[in-house]
């Protein structure tokens, strides 16, 4: 048995999205996406490995003209 | 044109302005008893400017000193108030408490200062952005219904006379959906073509600033002052800046109308469907010609907006949602806000892929057309308390129908503008959204122009 096998369980709300609402707020937050998530889960059909995303990295971000050559 | 000083557009203003034959100091003044007539009512400011009289007068005299500006010089522009102002408070909508915003100009309002205007004051917009309602905001056409949203404030009060144009900000609509519920002329320019610096975010690769205005003459106008390079606005791309005016008025035969019908027909009220098509078949007697296309992939865009808005807006919102001040927001953004938090990683990068695959289809579009032409919104202003209404025979929430025609070219980031094209059966303006190629600002207001000048429907005004 590892070390971290002997802590708690994550808690899939607080632990690993990070939201801490109350029980009740919960419940009101999951309803309210429930069509949200239908138009998400639409999304995950599609394939779209070999695409990639439309944001684009550029590490000269900032250097101005001139300090790269 | 109308006597009204209040009523003029920039066009028809600043030739005056210029030549002396109207004072700036009247015209704002005339404005400002609009707003104390008619604001009481509308509630489309939040804030009114204490200089705007002394701004004027500054306007007068360096107008007489022959220091004119340009067309801008003297004329009453409301602000949104997600732009931050030196001088004026900035809340973004929000009452939420120990939220603050930099009392510094944003680009957008720093460009308006130097080329001149007076600035009336904040505009009511949606909490944060997010909405299309802009309660309590009402509409000056029938003020029982909405005006829209996110920038609902600065479409009540172009389309009122409370202002002579007005800034806006969209992020899935938000300029083009008001004005096309009020009957304004709204441009969301190229994503990267306008500065951000200084406007609150909503979600920092969708948003773009942007004018609502009286007349296609008046967006291109503004958008001279507000285009241009800013490396404060990462986003914001360098390229040369046309005279956008130089567009108006040229002939469009020959241009190339791109109808999609799949997504932006079908499903909209029947007086708007109507109206575009028959706007379509006038633009066509104009000597362009009509193509029609569809886009199959737009069936997954709603998920993806929702997976590129939702988690953005939280990573904003994120210290404010850690710290529980999100339980001051208004319920609707406040949910909003906090399901963001159930929006995967995966998800927003496949929001983000899809992008590039809409992009993609949209590029091929434009081999072959030269203008995408649809409905801005499916439905006109509903009223304050209609959560759902029956649209082509299906009930729709109001909020799912106002945006669904709007929000492909934020995530195309595609140059779009709402113009009148008509009135509905009780009365209510309805909006022609064109859209074109990147940086193709120029071919949507050659277009829009044309339309515009061959119909009389931004003569028409509301009656208070």
């Amino acid at each position: 048995m590892t070390e971290s096998s002997k802590e708690p369980p994550l808690d899939p709300y607080k632990d690993i999205m990070g939201v801490d609402f109350t029980p009740e707020r919960l419940d009101e937050n999951l309803q309210a996406f429930a069509d949200i998530l239908k138009a998400i889960r639409k999304l995950r059909e599609l394939d779209l490995t070999e695409v990639h995303p439309a944001i684009i990295f550029d590490p000269t971000d900032g250097y101005g003209d001139g300090t790269m050559s | 044109m109308s006597t009204e000083l209040w009523a003029r557009s920039i066009e028809e203003l600043a030739p005056d302005l210029r030549a002396g034959r109207v004072s700036p100091v009247e015209l704002v003044e005339s404005t400002l008893e609009r707003i104390k007539q008619h604001d009481g009512t509308l509630l489309s400011y939040v804030y009114l400017a204490e200089n705007a009289v002394e701004s004027a007068r500054q306007a007068e005299r360096e107008i007489r000193d022959g220091n004119w500006r340009g067309p801008l010089h003297g004329i009453p522009i409301g602000v949104k108030d997600n732009y931050t102002t030196r001088d004026m408070p900035t809340t973004a909508g929000t009452t939420a408490p120990d939220i603050s915003f930099p009392t510094e100009d944003s680009n957008a309002v720093a460009r308006l200062r130097a080329a001149g205007a007076v600035l009336t004051g904040k505009t009511r917009m949606h909490e944060f952005a997010w909405g299309t309602v802009t309660p309590p905001t009402c509409n000056p056409w029938d003020v029982g219904r909405v005006v829209g949203g996110s920038s609902g404030g600065s479409g009540a009060a172009v389309i009122a006379g409370l202002c002579t144009a007005a800034l806006g900000s969209d992020t899935g609509g938000s300029i083009r959906i008001p004005s096309s519920i009020c009957g304004t002329v709204g441009l969301k320019a190229t994503f990267g073509r306008v500065s951000r610096a200084g406007l609150v975010p909503h979600t920092w690769s969708l948003d773009v600033a942007g004018p609502l205005t009286r007349s296609v003459t008046d967006a291109a106008l503004m958008l001279n002052v507000l285009a241009g390079y800013d490396p404060a606005d990462p986003s914001c791309q360098d390229r040369p800046v046309p005279d956008y005016t130089a567009a108006v008025g040229q002939p469009v035969q020959g241009l190339r109308i791109g109808v999609c019908r799949n997504h932006f027909f079908g499903r909209n009220q029947v007086d708007v469907e109507n109206a575009v098509e028959q706007a379509i078949r006038d633009l066509a007697a104009q000597g362009m010609t009509v193509h029609e296309f569809q886009v199959p992939y737009l069936e997954y865009g709603l998920g993806a907006i929702f997976a590129v808005e939702l988690p953005s807006s939280t990573a904003y919102h994120d210290v404010s949602l850690r710290a529980g001040k999100t339980q001051h927001f208004e319920p609707d953004v406040r949910t909003l806000v906090e399901v963001g938090r159930f929006v995967t990683g995966a998800d927003y990068l496949k929001g983000e892929q899809f992008r590039r695959v809409l992009m993609e289809d949209f590029r091929r579009a434009f081999e072959e057309v030269d203008v995408i032409i649809t409905p801005t919104t499916a439905l006109t202003a509903w009223k304050h308390d209609a959560a759902t209404l029956e649209i082509a025979g299906e009930q729709e929430s109001v909020l799912a129908a106002s945006w669904r025609l709007t929000y492909p070219f934020n995530l195309t980031g595609l140059p779009a503008i709402s113009i009148p094209c008509g009135f509905d059966r009780d009365g209510l303006p309805i909006g022609l959204q064109i859209a074109a190629k990147p940086f193709d600002e120029t071919t949507v207001l050659r277009v829009a122009h044309t339309y515009e000048r061959t119909h009389d429907w931004v003569a028409r005004r509301p009656e208070l």
